[in-house]
């Protein structure tokens, strides 16, 4: 299944923000929180050469327009082929949020999804591999 | 409101510099205090984005009121990042305007060089959004996300931002205080080793040391300041309503042009804050002094090079002059005050209605002021 990403909405302006603020960016008006399926296109990305400390080089930053309207920030594995106005998907890995290519594999999860829970067995075992290959290898553990 | 005048304008050569933040400052006061002449100021508006963690010193304001020898004149600090040259330029055109003050002194400057880049970035990196930080989000990164839709969206190409380079550079190679004083080839800057993707090392301004001052009176004196406004915006990029224009320069351009009360087609040359060579670009464009979606054409055009219809940057801009923090804001002001009194030998232009534009943080809190000879 899609992952959910908390989010927050401003009541007065509408403005969705990922993760969820207080306060809006652009009120002094208390945002409500929301669920946000983990699922949106690239606005931009970057592959940076020298990363601060705490990251090993090259690594990949995305800013993802989510389909409930959240702009959110995540690292992908990689940029190779990304281009802007791909379709990702966005899963947590111990807190931090890291794009995929909306692939073959996805699609037919996001079909799954819809037409019911058949595909949760397959899904989580997908994902436990997914996880374990990219651990490690954008983030420095630590 | 009174008017207030520009008497004075200084500022030590950018670049690695041996001198403590404290004396580099006090030099390019002093400079700017004997272009006024003037011994002593009524009040000095001290701009430092972060000598704490930078030098380690702090009380700031006395430390280098001090360090000038006017340890009894009334000094206060501001600080907006990478702006604050620009925003302590306001807080002193505040004071005189309002009537407080007759002679403010307004000095900027930053000493980086003698600690390793990583740890530059990182403290620089820290005017970002902690969430983004979180995720390795340096300054570059944040530029590099930009850039990347900038080309994808609005259709700058490599070639475009990598001028702006070969340009500011053979500017910087005419100004004597400028951190880096050779030329480079388009070639050079695009075949220098990626940052963060798009953005190459020679698209990136470097980390230098430096000051700058200027002296602002109420009493007459060549140049006048005919306009400053303030923009911000979401400390987040993420937060934007926009990616590819900064709402912080439009609204600073706004407030500066209002006050004013001219409009961009009046400014004949700019100092624009190429922190990354695309946000030149997107700065004349937002500025109003090219319609949108062709900065990059005016700029392969040689429209914005020194012998053009509209020269920006003649310094050499943060590209090639240097970035030294909070002194860039006043370094950006000096040049334009040099230029409209006749003391820019070797890249001298004929002009006299001046903009400079500086950018605080990722385009947070930024600034535009305008300048008239009279």
């Amino acid at each position: 299944m899609i992952e959910q990403i908390a989010a927050s909405r401003c009541p007065r302006c509408g403005t969705v923000v990922a993760p969820p603020a207080r306060l809006c960016p652009h009120d002094p008006v208390a945002m409500e929180p929301l669920q946000l399926p983990g699922a949106g296109e690239v606005v931009s990305f970057t592959t940076l050469h020298s990363p601060p400390e705490g990251f090993r080089s090259p690594l990949t930053l995305a800013l993802v327009q989510l389909e409930g309207g959240a702009c959110f920030v995540c690292h992908g594995a990689e940029a190779t082929g990304l281009r802007i106005g791909a379709r990702v998907a966005i899963e947590a890995i111990d807190g931090i949020y890291y794009f995929s290519h909306l692939g073959t594999l996805d699609r037919a999860r996001l079909f799954w999804r819809r037409a019911g829970h058949a595909g949760d067995r397959v899904n989580a075992i997908t994902r436990s591999v997914v996880k374990r290959v990219w651990k490690g290898r954008t983030r420095v553990e630590g | 409101m009174l008017d207030v005048w520009v008497s004075g304008a200084g500022m030590t050569r950018i670049g690695r510099r041996p001198e403590a933040l404290q004396d580099l400052m006090a030099a390019a006061a002093a400079d700017a205090l004997a272009m006024a002449g003037r011994e002593r100021p009524d009040l000095i508006v001290v701009a430092a984005m972060n000598p704490e963690e930078f030098v380690g010193d702090g009380n700031f304001a006395s430390s280098v009121a001090t360090a000038m020898g006017f340890a009894e004149v009334p000094a206060l600090r501001i600080e907006t990042a990478t702006s604050s040259g620009a925003a302590a330029f306001y807080a002193g055109f505040a004071q005189v305007a309002a009537g407080l003050h007759r002679t403010v002194l307004v000095v900027g400057g930053e000493k980086m060089t003698h600690l390793p880049t990583p740890k530059v970035s990182e403290l620089i990196g820290r005017s970002i959004d902690a969430h983004e930080r979180r995720y390795g989000a340096t300054m570059p990164a944040l530029a590099g996300l930009v850039t990347r839709a900038l080309m994808a969206r609005r259709g700058v190409d490599e070639r475009e931002m990598s001028w702006v380079a070969v340009k500011n550079h053979a500017h910087g190679a005419k100004n004597p205080l400028a951190h880096f004083q050779a030329p480079v080839t388009l070639d050079d800057v695009m075949a220098s080793r990626m940052i963060a993707e798009p953005l190459r090392l020679m698209h990136c301004c470097p980390i230098s040391d430096g000051a700058a001052a200027v002296v602002l009176t109420v009493e007459r004196a060549a140049v006048r300041v005919a306009g400053t406004g303030q923009g911000t915006d979401t400390l987040a990029l993420r937060h934007r309503r926009a990616l590819t224009s900064f709402r912080a320069t439009q609204e600073a351009a706004r407030a500066a042009f209002a006050m004013a009360g001219f409009g961009p087609e009046r400014v004949e040359f700019a100092e624009v804050h190429d922190a990354f060579t695309p946000f030149e670009l997107i700065a004349l464009e937002d500025l109003g002094l090219v319609p949108p979606g062709e900065a990059g054409r005016v700029t392969l055009d040689g429209d914005t090079a020194l012998d053009g219809r509209l020269p920006v940057n003649p310094s050499g801009g943060l590209k090639a002059r240097g970035h030294p923090l909070a002194a860039t804001g006043l370094a950006q002001i000096v040049e334009c005050v040099w230029q409209l009194t006749g003391r820019a030998p070797g890249r001298q232009l004929d002009k006299r209605v001046a903009l400079a534009h500086s950018i605080g943080g990722l385009a947070s809190n930024n600034w535009v002021t305008l300048l008239e000879s009279r």
